[in-house]
This record gives C-alpha cells, structure tokens and sequence, in this order.
C-alpha cells in the first residue's frame, strides 16, 4: 500500500511474522535464578530484586536485551470455531463454513469495522482507499497486466470491505473440484495454502484434520500443541506447537 | 329545514366551568361539546365522557409487536436461511434467545407507540390538512365554550348559564 | 384545582401571569423578528454545518482512510460521537416521559426544549453508523427486507443490528411524543396568527387540533402511555448502545458495568446539555419566569446523583482492572498503564481530562448558591459535555490501542476530516436549535396553564393570603349576553 499507509498502520498483509524478542530482565532473571522466564515470575523479579516501579517494570519488560532470543509466531486468521468477528457483524457478512473456514463475503461488507476490532489477534484489514485500479497505489503491478499475472482467482475487493486469510480457499476448492471431476477422496497432503507451500521448513501445515493420515493431524494432537489467546474460547482451528530449545543448562 | 341552534357559553376559569358543567348536567341538558385551551382534570367524569381504551390497545399493539419479533428471528435465523455465526444461532431459537431480546423489546415498544398514536389520530379525527373546528379561536388561548343543542329552550339554557359564571353568552346556528 | 402544592415550593411561574400572559409570551418569539444575536449564532452553526457537510462528502466519496484509523484502531472518533449524542439525547427523554410518571410538575417549562434538543441530538447520532461504513450506500443492507439476495437476513446476534432497532425506535418514539404535545400549541400560534401564510402554515401542523374534551381525555391517556413507554426506552437505547463495547473480547469494554454506567453517563451529559442550551434560551426568548433557578437547581441535583453514578462507575473499573490482577487489563482506558504508560500523549491527557472535567469540576454544585447559579451552571454543564466527549473517546480509542498481542498496539491519531465531521454535526444540532426557537412553542404551553393557578406565583402569594383560587361567580346580565370581560377574569 506504499510506505505512507503503512507508516499509519494500514498494511494489508493478511499474514504476519510476529517476533518475540526476549528483553533485558528476562536475561537477568534467568541469570540470577537459572530457572526460564515466564512472565508472572519475571515482573515479580523487576519490582522486587531489582527494585522497578510498576511503570518502570512494564518499559522493561518491553525492552529487548542486548543479544535477544527471537521466537516466531506466524499469525494469520484463526478461524475460529467461535469466532467473535461473526457474531458481531450485522450484515452477516462474515460466517462459518462446514469445512470450518472462517468466510469473508466481500460483496456483503458494509464496513462497520467491528469484527476487526472484535478480532483478538488483529487479523482483520479493511480497505481505506480503493487500492486496486487507483494510481496512487500502483505498487506491486498494480496494472492490469499484473492483476492478471498475480492471483488471478482471488476477488479483487472495492473500497469499504474487510479482507483477511481465507486460508486460500481458492486453492481449496480447487483441490475439491478437481477430486470430484476425478471421482476420488482426497489424498494426504493434497491440500495446500500459499503459505505452506512457500514455507520450506515445513513449518507451516496444512490440511483436513478429519483425515488421520495427514500431517496435521497428528501435529493438533501433540502434546506440544497449543491455541493463541486460548482463554478466549475462540476455539480457533490454527494450532500452534511449544517451541523446545535444546539449551546447554539441562 | 329548520336550523339547528346550539348556545356557546364562555368560560375563563377551570373551576367554575366544572361546576358548571355539573349544574348543567343536573339540570339534565345534554352538552354537545366542551372546549379547552389545556386539560381539565375531572372534566371528561363530570360530562360523563365514557373512558378511553386507548392504553388497552396500546398493550394489544405492544402484544403484536412481540409476537413480530419472535416470528422475524425464528423465521430469519432459524428456519428460513440458518448460517454458522460464531457457532451461533445454534439452530434452536430457545437457545438463541437471549440475542434476540433487544429485537424483541424495540418492536414491542415501537408497535405499542406507534399504533397507539395513530388510532388516537384516527379516532380524534387529526391529521395533516384537516381543519380545526373549535368554533373561537379563544378556546386555544384563555377562554373554555362549552356547546349546548337548543331545544326551545333558548331562556331557560340562558338563565341557567349566566348563574353558573359565564362571561359571555351567543346564540348561534350550528353549521 | 387541578393539584394541590404546598406553599413552600417555590413558584413553578413567576410574576403575576394569566393564562393569556403565557399565551403571548410563548407565541412572541415566533410572532417576533430574529434579533442580530440570532443571525449571528446561525450563521456560524451554519458554517460549521456546511464544513461538517464537506468532510462528510469527502470521507464517502474517496473513503474512510481520510479519516486517523487503522488496522489495529478501527472506530475513534465516529463511534465516541456516536454514543455522545445518543447520550446527550437521553436527558430530553428522561425530562419528558420519567418526570411526568413522576408528576414533577417543573418538567413543564422545560420538557418541549429538552425533548427538541433530543431529537436533534438523535439526528447527529444517526448520521453516524451510517457514514462510518465503508460502504454506507449498502447502509439499507442493516434492515430485514425481502430481497433477491436468497433473500439474505441480517444477523441478529449482533449489537449494531440492536442499535438499528434501538435508535430507530426511540427517534420515532421520541418524535412522535413531541409532536403529540406539540398539537395544542401549535394550535394556539394557529387561532392567534394574522399573516395568512402563518395561518397556513399552523393550521397544517396541528392536525386540526381543536381541544374537545374527549380529545383531550385521549391527549392525556396518550401521553401517560407514550411516557410509559419511553421511560424503559430511556434506560435500554443506552444499554444497547453500551453493548456495542460491552459484548465484545476487548479488556476494557467486556465489563458488565457498562449498560448503568452508560445510562447514568448518558443523562449526566444530556441534563448538561439540556442546561447549556436553557441557560442561552431563556434569556434570549425571554423566558426567564418560567425557566427559573428552581428549574435549574434541580437539573444540577440530577446531573449531581448521575455525575455520582458515573464516578463510582469510574472507581470500580479502576478498583477492579487492577484487583484482577490480568495484565490486560492494566491498559484499559481507566488504568494505571493509560496514566502513565508510554502512550502518555495523548492518552494520558486525555485520561486526565476526563477526571478533570467529568470528576471534579461537578462537585462543586454540592454548594447551593453554586447550584442555583445560572452561570455557574452554564460553564460547569459545557465542562461535563467535554468531559463526556473524551470519556467515550478514552474507552474506545485507548482500549483498541492495546490488543492481546503485542503486535496489535498501535496509536491513533485524528486528521482534519475527523474534527471536521465533529464540529459540522454541533453545527448542525445548533442549527435545528435555532430554528426549532423561533417557529415551535418553546414551552410546552397548554401544560404550564395547567399548573398556574397552583404553582404560579400570583396565586400562591394569595393562597398564602387565604384567597381561593377559584374566584367568585359574577352573573352575567342575560339580557346583553357579554359581560365586561375584566370582571370574572382571575386578577
């Protein structure tokens, strides 16, 4: 959307990298404790052994370390079973599929902005502007070449509506369409998202939970495996797993 | 055709027109009208104005709107085109209603005003374009008439009249 | 006698008024030429309007990135404008259905203005989801038509479909009770009224009214009802309103306090309002025997127990944001992180603003002579209005500042179009005031005669005297049928 809207807080990546970096007094604590960090014990060590104020204690906690651990957490649409964007949006506009995808019906956004802001993990984008045939925003051949060259299936959205991770769902139907003309079941791995086809550490999975033979299955129910913000009861349908560290301390 | 003649009697004072009024109905005269710059309290008993059911039929209107609403969530939610919102409406109407008890009390009330409103226009016979017909432009001032059918009995209506405080007395022919 | 009051109570109506006095000094500003004061006020509101106007076109035609919000911040200004003239549209509600449950009579002077202020109020609030969509020439989309779209319905479970059915209702409600008590009045300008377009003109507006006695038995059945049913209005617009925060996952709006809290904070704003717009009113339309410091002390003790309510609202939010001990809640807009945190401009000032303005600067009418103090009054009603602008501002904009997940905070900040909206919709509202003072009745008239002979100071000062207020009975010379006028008139 070209630096000036991002510079406001209006990038349009439906899919992002969050990084979190491990600060200052997470170090120190596990220096002065040699146990891990977490959060409820690191504030308790700022404001006690180290004497921070409240305010002072949330700016360091906020403050990366010299030399930081990085963890990454891709963040897309969770499409959530209970989804609070769903249920807030007068027009229906957005609502669940039996596949378990969350669905964003373009054509129907009136553009309330409430289900962005009902969303927990801020997945949401709206269109401000008409992005798409407006030369103020001729970036990433924004022409009528490139649109067909780039995504050719996706919807080209007005002004006004919300967007977000569909989870490709034109990749999806594709696949399904395909099985159907052939009149076979779906094999393992036939499924497939942008993203996990680009992620070349496989750490990005997709498929039909309900098949046991693929991937993720098995990953969604590791031991390891866990939902963002799960106190929420969104019952989201992405899941993430523990990163595990081989450190040298153990 | 003989021309109906009717006596408009004028008051300025609410309490004396009560008493008028009583007098007059226990002389047993029948009082076609009363006018009124503001309301009387106890006027409408006094003339022996049968009570309104205005506010009964606004409950059956709120009762309507209710009904409405319960049929419009039903229909709209549950039967006719049912989505997935947020694991909601659970396909049940019971369980969804709770969601649904704004809806129903809005409508509840905007029935009940509603309607109510407009029957008291239809059967007070107001509306845009109509033309008032208080017969003296004081009664929406100071002055209250009270209207009286004359039945050869201009004298005695009169007589009656002036004792109970009227401060001014026509004779006039009802159109 | 239509009620009785105690001699003590200060007279409702001052100076020696009849019926006929009421008469003319409620038609005068109507019958009367606008003074250069009032060209002067109109012609700013309406350039303000006409600004607001502008903006509103721009935002619709090229999109609502005109405006300060993003992906993180996605409601500031539209919906804290939003539910700030929602709010202030409660007060004229309370004023013109509760009180009269109640059988305050002191309403009477007060309630057509208040009520006036509330639907143009609801006016400005309208406007508002309608052009904060990004696509608002779809805003019909809200309503359960049939259509060829399958038909599609709308999604009941959601709280801004209950505000569709909450404002309509309580707009149309609102302006059907005002206009309903209006009809006497309006009757009243129309017998008096000499030039024929005026004539025309009243006639029109209202509706033939020509005050039998069964229609006013039916007036009063009316109004009692449409009271009953505006009063639960009152209490549940607002509510449904505070479920537009209160339903959702955001710390800081899912709190069950908010649907009193909003109700309390809507008539706090709104008898502020309400005291603003009297306290310029009843000078300029000479309204100050009917409009009197009575009339305004107890507006300042309902803005005292409501600015109360709120402050004790204010308290438990913070009390509890900090008793969970959930460091989400520590960014709330009433939290320690919003007073002190790194966002501290412009939030922090905005925080404090509204402990300032909403807090503090009410208290000080706990002191009678400040109470009962027209100036007073008027400069502390527009601190609390400002106070309740940033109140709304700081639940909405703070509380999105700061999500769940770190990568969710952002700041906001507003642009021209923002504040151009805001101020072209005070334009407006001003601008409907205005006119609405010098071609409607700006007292409810035929009540206020109602309560003359029992709250009016003449006749108090002689019922103290012994006099009753019932006047002896002249008999009327029957042979010429009028009487000198003079004779039976109360006076």
């Amino acid at each position: 959307m070209g630096k000036n809207e991002v510079r406001v807080g209006r990038d349009m990546h439906w899919l992002r990298i969050d990084r979190y970096y491990s600060s200052g007094v997470e170090e120190q604590y596990k220096e002065a404790t040699g146990h891990e960090p977490t959060s409820p014990k690191v504030r308790k060590f700022a404001t006690d052994e180290l004497g921070l104020s409240r305010a002072e204690m949330y700016e360091a906690i906020e403050t990366e370390a010299e030399n930081p651990q990085v963890t990454f957490q891709p963040m897309m649409c969770q499409h959530c079973n209970h989804a609070p964007c769903e249920t807030v949006c007068p027009v229906a506009a957005t609502t669940h599929s039996r596949q378990g995808q969350n669905h964003m019906a373009y054509n129907r956004c009136v553009g309330t902005r409430y289900c962005a802001n009902n969303c927990p993990y801020r997945v949401r984008r709206f269109n401000w502007f008409n992005y798409s045939n407006n030369n103020e925003f001729d970036f990433h051949m924004n022409n009528e070449y490139g649109k067909m060259v780039l995504n050719p299936d996706v919807v080209v959205r007005s002004r006004g509506v919300m967007e977000k991770c569909s989870m490709c769902i034109q990749m999806t139907q594709a696949t399904i369409l395909k099985a159907k003309k052939e009149g076979r079941k779906i094999e393992a791995g036939e499924f497939a998202t942008a993203c996990s086809s680009a992620c070349t550490t496989g750490s990005l999975q997709f498929g039909d939970v309900n098949n046991e033979k693929e991937v993720v299955t098995k990953l969604a129910a590791d031991k390891r495996a866990y939902h963002v913000l799960d106190y929420l009861q969104t019952k989201p349908n992405v899941v993430y797993q523990v990163k595990v560290r081989n450190t040298n301390e153990a | 055709m003989e021309s109906s003649k009717v006596i408009h009697a004028f008051y300025t004072d609410d309490e004396i027109l009560l008493d008028a009024v009583k007098a007059v109905k226990a002389a047993h005269h029948h009082i076609e009208e009363v006018f009124c710059p503001f309301p009387v309290h106890g006027l409408d008993k006094a003339m022996g104005l049968a009570p309104t059911k205005l506010a009964i039929t606004a409950f059956m209107y709120g009762i309507t709107g209710l009904a409405v609403a319960i049929w419009m969530t039903n229909y709209m939610m549950i039967q006719d085109w049912p989505q997935d919102i947020g694991g909601k409406p659970s396909f049940s109407w019971v369980e969804n209603m709770p969601a649904f008890v704004p809806i129903m009390f809005e409508l509840t009330v905007f029935f009940a005003a509603h309607l109510m409103v407009i029957t008291f226009y239809m059967r007070s016979r107001i509306w845009p374009f109509k033309e008032a017909e208080n017969p003296d432009p004081r009664t929406t001032d100071d002055h209250f008439l009270m209207e009286i059918p004359v039945h050869n009995n201009e004298e005695e209506l009169t007589s009656l009249l002036s004792k109970t405080g009227a401060v001014e007395i026509n004779v006039v022919d009802k159109h | 006698m239509s009620h009785y009051e105690a001699s003590i109570r200060e007279p409702l109506v001052l100076g020696d008024k009849s019926y006929h006095d009421i008469t003319e000094d409620i038609a005068k500003p109507i019958e009367g030429k606008a003074n250069k004061n009032w060209y002067m006020a109109f012609y700013i509101s309406l350039a303000a309007m006409l600004w607001g106007f502008g903006c509103i076109f721009y935002t619709v035609g090229t999109g609502i990135g005109v405006w300060g919000l993003n992906k993180n911040i996605g409601w500031a200004w539209d919906i804290t404008n939003f539910v700030w003239w929602v709010g202030i549209g409660h007060a004229g509600t309370l004023i013109s259905a509760v009180l009269l449950l109640f059988r305050q009579k002191w309403r009477m002077a007060i309630n057509r203005s208040a009520e006036a202020m509330t639907i143009f109020a609801v006016f400005q609030a309208g406007l508002f989801p309608i052009i904060h969509m990004g696509r608002p020439w779809n805003a019909y989309w809200v309503l359960p038509i049939p259509n060829q779209f399958g038909p599609l319905w709308v999604n009941f479970n959601s709280p801004l479909l209950w505000d569709v059915f909450a404002i309509s209702t309580y707009l149309s409600v609102s302006l059907v009770f005002w206009w309903t008590g209006l009809l006497p009045d309006f009757a009243m300008i129309r017998d008096r009224a000499v030039k024929p377009f005026q004539k025309k003109i009243y006639a029109l507006l209202s509706f033939g009214w020509s005050g039998r006695a069964k229609d006013w038995q039916r007036f009063e059945e009316v109004s009692l009802v449409l009271a009953g049913l505006a009063t639960p209005l009152v209490l549940s617009v607002h509510t449904i309103v505070s479920m537009d925060f209160a339903t959702s996952i955001n710390p800081g709006w899912h709190s069950t306090i908010f649907p009193p809290y909003f109700v309390a904070g809507a008539i706090f704003s709104g008898f502020a309002m309400v005291q603003t717009l009297l306290g310029i009113m009843r000078k300029v339309t000479n309204m100050e025997d009917y409009i009197t410091r009575m009339h305004v002390e107890y507006m300042n003790i309902v803005i005292i127990l409501t600015g109360g309510i709120v402050a004790v609202a204010y308290a438990t939010e913070f009390f509890i944001a900090w008793y969970t001990g959930s460091p989400y809640e520590n960014y709330t807009y009433l939290s320690v992180g919003a007073a002190t945190g790194p966002y501290a401009w412009p939030y922090a000032w905005a925080f404090y603003s509204l402990l300032f303005f909403n807090i503090l600067t009410p208290q000080i009418l706990w002191f009678k002579k400040i109470r009962r103090s027209f100036i007073w009054s008027f400069i502390i009603s527009i601190f609390i209005n400002i106070g309740m602008w940033f109140e709304r501002f700081d639940i909405i904009a703070i509380v999105l500042s700061k999500g769940h997940l770190p990568s969710t905070w952002w700041r906001f900040e507003p642009t021209f179009v923002d504040v151009g909206i805001f101020i072209g919709t005070i334009g407006f509202f001003f601008v409907l005031f205005l006119l609405y003072a010098r071609t409607f009745p700006v007292i409810a008239q035929a009540e206020v005669k109602t309560i003359l002979k029992s709250s009016g100071e003449f006749y108090k000062k002689r019922s103290e005297q012994g006099i009753p207020t019932k006047p002896a009975i002249v008999v009327l010379n029957v042979e010429n049928g009028k009487e000198n006028s003079d004779k039976n008139l109360n006076g």
